[in-house]
């Protein structure tokens, strides 16, 4: 168990064991939090918790090298073998009964028999000694269930009490415990104050061999011989005789199985006791009967996936709690995409729920106190993609928005009525009227009806506001584009994309007659262009003060798209050639921006960047940061906060006048994008940058920005937008992610609102919520629509408020922890150091897997253990930790970096999943087996592959799905089948360099590939460029480091990596 | 010079169209002018003169109703009366012609949002006072500028505040003199009980008297 945590929440530093001082030297307890919702600042500087060791030298790598199947872990080099103890019984056929030797060293084996429950510290004592005693006799587990069943259900039921002094005696017997068992393995110095000398090199080598090996042996057999194994799990029958399973590792599930059935029950306590729960509850049974099951099924992840989608409500709970020990299942990830889970709520709720893409919470189950918030070490937070483009949306036009009059919640679908005329707000529990309008049902025309309303059936509804919500007339769509003519940027050739796809797309703009556009160029000074209509062509005004910048003429630079198009369209074909030879060099981006701003202030509107090199000139101009030579070899990241605050300022002008700024970048050298990016982010816009971009010599980089300006231009926008989010009392937002301006404490100002762009919120329990079974949140988009409508967006969300830790671990979401995670240790990289961020990741997932193994898991197994919903963490916070964000070592641009960083809190959820961790395709056997049809397009689905070259075959050909690219990895004995029928060229060597594009060939083959990266591309707004990697292709360098489960010279492989994990959360 | 225009249905108030103010000295104080146009239109009814001028301070609203709808727009009190209603008088025309069948059916503020582009043209013939344009239409319509009302904005709008305290205050004084009058019931009956309650202690005493006394 890892301390810090508790040192943290307790709100005492030091030492906050009661019993600790004599045991615990201080110096093994760093204070510091993992995150600390409550009282401070989220995310907390954290310590150090246990320092990473820097190098392999810490890893005991010894004891798994010479297990042949483990190949892909490369074992460090020149580290010496650690040789294997000689101990007492070693059972080398049962390890994991004997795989956590610390007892069975300490403890005679009379001590076999669990020890009554006197006090509490017994409570955390048992479980190990038990299990150790106990020589798991086959078949006959039910005796084992009878004499524990007490003292376990009494464990569980009292953890959840919210008596902090108590707790910490509960807590205390746990450290010592289990320091003995696992202590070994920790950074060494000062630990070995207590540890028994001697004893302690033989258990160093110990653990890795007896949790691991065994897995490994596992996994291929032990899946199928149940393959039916789940359907119990669903129709949730009884089985009077549960066979024994066969082999070793079955025999130490068979043990543990009887302690799990009261921490089951206790999960359904009558709180939140929904509908599905009782069947399950009434026998006892079904329980001691459902865990067997899936221990049984655990070695094969391939059921797992049906499982998780086919699942319903009833068996949910139990499949996301399933124990998963990590450090012996390795196929972990499921076939295909992961699924959020299903919050645990009468069905008649959750199918009018909000959809999980638009709003998305981190624990499906709100856990009623912040104490046991606490205690779960997880994040609490919601993700949103709040004006996501959606197929079907009900829109309603009323005089009147019914709401409550109190908070102002927005009716939904989640509120009671208490009779006909008066309904019960979710959020406050105000009792409000219902509003005479409000009794017909314009749908079903009829009357007496209000909980028919389409109000009160979707969760995502848009209102048409009335007049009261606005503040001035709706206004127009205006659009200024901003664009860089230096040197450096008539170099790049970028403006002929730019005017080229503007032409294309000018009538498809959004927007209704009102339209405006205008343009502003700019090097060393800053020209306009006077667009009025009955000019003979577009009329240049150079403004060359730049130090006090203003408009040469008052209208006319800003002109109706409708009635001057000609115009337009004639500038932009005569804007490329017109600075053809220019010499000039120097870029004043921040007057350029200062202009537009005056431009637009009176309006409000959207300004549209191109930037191509480091702005020199004038008000905001930078100076050139990074030290090429230092990037890979920088302790610490510096120059990730802003040089000046000129564009912060700047933004926050413009966020008042309702003018928001996107910013293109594109460059091939350092531009300060932490100091630019700020002109977006607190203007609500957003960034796009593409890295050495040049016409000529980057044709993929071209198509790709073309495809962006294409979607850029065309996506949907909303004007003058606020957003508010609301939740139920009790709980309270306190920190904000993603780009925006908070106006008032829970005010998002957004001054333009894309389909493409992403919040995350951070959350505190601030009361108990005691007597609630549901807490509900409200989020309102209030915006101006390209056609001038005021429109109002709610999403309203419901999750089930539940009082035990194995609940709240039942509905956790990891993907939607990952990316609150991520969010936070951004702000974290910036406010304290790279460095501080990367420790509280892995604190994190250290923490939380901590108090699951201490809070919820009544026996104390060896090895990793994590439920089966949160088994993908560990692999994701390493894959953040090899992100382009956060990663170190490895060279890296600080403009990648902070544009990788950008995304992870702009982007939503489901596509920042892909950056963070790739999915990785086999397509050179893709076949119509299991495919998608959409639309009368077969679409193959290959299962996605774990990320290490393990998986790559040289006969295979890979595709690497990473978000925004995606990489077409070609063996070098790659079926020439595949090489002739989709590459179209008759062998290997003949796969060209730079192709960026799959031929269009009249093939199956061609075909099936084809449609499977174009649905793959289709599922998301921008567009991911294709790469085709070979072997001496400069780019296999950025596909190999997507493989983040292998090993680099500066970061750990992901069993090493599990390992680090297992030794803190054991210590 | 016109800074603010705006053209709302006269029974509810409901805004139709509305020109942007895309002037930059203005955007600060416009505001509140903007709400006061919002009351305004909220206030007028049917018995509302057809054109009026409405003072307020160093600006003044002018508006004309016709059809029932009412076209208002916000000047520097110097500026000419004339050219402001000529300009409202061709907006209405316009409007009348493009819209002016949809106008009862329409229930989204700011339906006719579009039609900002035909105020601002307009506008910008009128603010050049120099155009001879404006001069012709001052002389033809000088005789009915002559007999247009002029009032005070905050008399206007709070002519409705006054009736409504007024309504208040009178309803507020019934349901208080109600009040007095269950009070009053309330005593009298409580007095009537006392005087009973007090009769019957000197009888039983007397009976008692006379029992225990007397025989």
């Amino acid at each position: 168990m890892s301390s810090t945590g508790f040192n943290s929440q307790n709100g005492a530093g030091g030492q906050p064991y009661a019993n600790g001082p004599s045991q615990n030297p201080v110096a093994l307890h760093p204070s510091g939090p993992g995150y600390n919702m409550a009282h401070q600042p989220p995310y907390n500087p954290t310590q150090v918790k246990g320092p990473m060791p820097p190098g392999p030298g810490l890893y005991n790598s010894g004891p798994y090298q010479p297990v042949p199947l483990v190949g892909s872990y490369q074992a460090p080099p020149g580290q010496p073998m650690l040789h294997r103890p000689s101990m007492g019984p070693p059972q080398p056929m049962t390890p994991p009964q004997s795989a956590s030797p610390g007892p069975g060293l300490r403890m005679p084996p009379a001590q076999a028999t669990p020890p009554p429950p006197v006090s509490a510290n017994s409570y955390y004592q048992h479980p190990p000694s038990w299990q150790y005693g106990a020589p798991p006799p086959i078949g006959a587990p039910p005796s084992m269930a009878v004499p524990q069943h007490g003292p376990v259900a009494n464990h569980v039921t009292s953890s959840p009490s919210p008596a902090p002094p108590q707790l910490s005696v509960g807590y205390n017997a746990a450290p010592p415990a289990i320091h003995n068992t696992m202590q070994p393995l920790g950074p060494p110095a000062t630990l070995q104050g207590y540890t028994q000398p001697g004893s302690a090199p033989p258990m160093n080598s110990m653990v890795a061999p007896q949790s691991y090996q065994p897995g490994h042996i596992q996994t291929p057999g032990n899946g199928a011989p149940f393959p039916n194994s789940l359907d119990h799990l669903e129709t949730g029958h009884t089985m009077t005789g549960p066979a024994p399973p066969p082999g070793p590792p079955a025999r130490h599930m068979g043990q543990s199985y009887p302690a799990l059935p009261p921490g089951y029950q206790n999960t359904s306590a009558p709180p939140n006791a929904s509908p599905m729960h009782h069947p399950m509850q009434t026998p006892s049974q079904p329980y001691s009967h459902a865990p067997q099951q899936y221990q049984q099924t655990s070695a094969g992840p391939a059921q797992l996936s049906p499982s998780l989608a086919g699942l319903s409500l009833q068996s949910q709970t139990p499949e996301a709690l399933r124990v998963v020990n990590l450090l012996q299942e390795r196929n972990l990830l499921p076939p295909g995409p992961i699924s959020p889970p299903t919050p645990c709520l009468p069905q008649d709720l959750q199918k009018i729920n909000c959809h999980p893409e638009v709003f998305r919470s981190t624990l499906t189950s709100i856990p009623q106190t912040q104490s046991l918030l606490n205690k779960a070490k997880l994040p609490l937070g919601l993700l949103l993609h709040p004006f996501k483009d959606l197929t079907q949306l009900p829109v309603v036009t009323s005089s009147t928005i019914v709401r409550c009059r109190s908070c102002r919640t927005y009716i939904n679908p989640f509120v009671s009525f208490l009779d006909q005329r008066r309904w019960k707000c979710n959020l406050c529990y105000r009792v409000n009227d219902v509003p005479e309008e409000f009794m017909y049902n314009p749908v079903s025309r009829s009357y007496g009806e209000p909980h028919k309303r389409p109000e009160v059936q979707n969760a995502t509804i848009e209102f048409i506001a009335p007049s009261e919500y606005m503040l001035r007339p709706p206004q127009p769509a205006v659009y200024l584009f901003v664009l860089d003519v230096s040197h450096n940027a008539v170099e790049t050739g970028y403006l002929d994309v730019v005017c080229q796809s503007l032409l294309e797309n000018i009538n498809s703009l959004p927007g209704d007659s009102r339209t405006k556009i205008g343009f502003i160029t700019f090097d060393s000074t800053i020209h306009f262009y006077n667009l009025q209509e009955g000019l003979s062509q577009p009329q240049m005004l150079i403004v060359s003060d730049i130090e006090d910048i203003f408009l040469p003429t008052p209208d006319s630079l800003l002109v109706n798209l409708d009635e001057c198009t000609e115009m337009v369209q004639d500038l932009l074909k005569s804007l490329p050639h017109m600075f053809g030879k220019t010499m000039e060099t120097q870029s004043a981006l921040g007057p350029a921006l200062q202009a537009a701003f005056k431009l637009l202030s009176p309006t409000g509107g959207r300004v549209s960047v191109f930037q191509t090199q480091l702005p020199n000139l004038g008000v905001g101009s930078l100076k050139s940061r990074e030290d090429p030579n230092q990037r890979a070899s920088a302790k610490d990241i510096q120059h990730l906060s802003p040089a000046t605050d000129f564009y912060k300022k700047l933004a926050l002008d413009c966020s008042g006048q309702q003018v928001a700024v996107d910013l293109f970048l594109l460059s091939s050298q350092y531009c300060d994008l932490a100091s630019l990016g700020c002109i977006s982010r607190y203007s609500a816009g957003s960034v796009y940058y593409y890295p050495s971009y040049h016409q000529q010599h980057n044709p993929a980089q071209v198509e790709c920005f073309q495809k962006d300006l294409k979607r850029y231009l065309t996506r949907k926008i909303g004007f003058e937008a606020v957003m508010r989010i609301r939740c139920t009392k009790g709980l309270s937002i306190h920190t904000f992610h993603g780009n925006f301006f908070v106006r008032s404490t829970d005010l998002l100002s957004l001054p333009n609102v894309n389909p493409d762009a992403g919040f995350a919120v951070q959350m505190s329990i601030e009361e108990n919520l005691v007597d609630m079974q549901v807490v509900s949140f409200q989020a309102a988009l209030l915006y101006t629509s390209s056609k001038g409508e005021r429109r109002i967006r709610v999403h309203t969300l419901c999750l089930p408020v539940v009082n035990s830790l194995s609940d709240i671990f039942a509905g956790a979401d990891v993907q939607a922890i990952t990316g609150l995670l991520a969010s936070m240790a951004v702000d974290r990289s910036v406010t304290a150091s790279l460095s501080d961020a990367r420790d509280a990741m892995t604190n994190a997932s250290i923490d939380s897997l901590t108090s699951y193994r201490t809070s919820v898991l009544t026996i104390q197994q060896p090895g990793l253990l994590a439920p089966a919903c949160l088994r993908l963490f560990p692999l994701y916070i390493l894959a953040l930790l090899k992100q382009k964000a956060f990663r170190t070592g490895t060279s890296t641009k600080l403009d990648d970096r902070v544009f990788a960083m950008c995304q992870l809190k702009y982007q939503p959820l489901a596509y920042v999943m892909l950056m963070i961790h790739p999915a990785l395709y086999r397509v050179d056997d893709l076949t119509d087996e299991g495919a998608l049809n959409i639309s009368e397009r077969t679409i193959p689905q290959p299962r996605v592959q774990q990320l290490s070259v393990e998986k790559l075959s040289r006969e295979g050909a890979f595709l690497m799905d990473a978000g925004s690219v995606i990489y077409l990895w070609i063996g070098r004995n790659c079926n020439p089948n595949f090489l002739t029928q989709v590459l179209g060229v008759p062998s290997y060597p003949a796969v060209p360099q730079n192709m960026t594009m799959l031929p269009e060939l009249d093939t199956a083959e061609s075909q099936r590939t084809r449609a499977f990266i174009g649905w793959l591309r289709e599922q998301r707004p921008f567009f991911p460029i294709l790469h085709v990697v070979r072997d001496e292709s400069p780019l296999k360098a950025s596909f190999m480091q997507n493989m983040i489960e292998d090993r680099t010279e500066s970061a750990l492989s992901y069993y090493e990596f599990l390992l680090h994990i297992q030794q803190q959360v054991s210590k | 010079m016109v800074l603010l225009t705006m053209i709302a249905q006269v029974a509810d108030g409901l805004p139709l169209a509305a020109s942007m103010q895309d002037d930059e000295q203005s955007g600060r104080d416009l505001q509140h002018y903007q709400s006061q146009a919002k009351q305004l239109c909220r206030k007028l009814n049917a018995q509302s003169p057809n054109r009026c001028t409405l003072e307020a301070g160093v600006m003044s609203f002018h508006y004309i109703i016709e059809h029932g709808v009412c076209y208002l727009a916000l000047c520097e009190a110097v500026f000419p009366k004339k050219l402001v209603f000529a300009y409202l008088e061709e907006l209405q025309n316009e409007f009348n012609e493009l819209h002016g069948k949809k106008v009862p059916i329409v229930s989204r503020p700011y339906s006719f949002i579009e039609f900002d582009m035909y105020i601002q043209k307009t506008k910008k013939h009128y603010v050049d006072s120099r155009t001879r344009r404006n001069l012709g239409s001052i002389n033809t319509e000088l005789q009915g500028v002559q007999r247009i009302m002029v009032a005070n904005i905050e008399e206007v709008l709070q002519r409705g505040e006054a009736l409504s305290a007024l309504d208040s205050k009178a309803s507020n004084l019934s349901s208080l003199s109600k009040k007095y009058r269950s009070d009053a019931k309330y005593l009298n009956i409580r007095s009537t009980y006392a005087k009973i309650a007090a009769g019957a202690v000197f009888f039983i005493t007397l009976i008692v008297y006379v029992r225990f006394w007397w025989i």
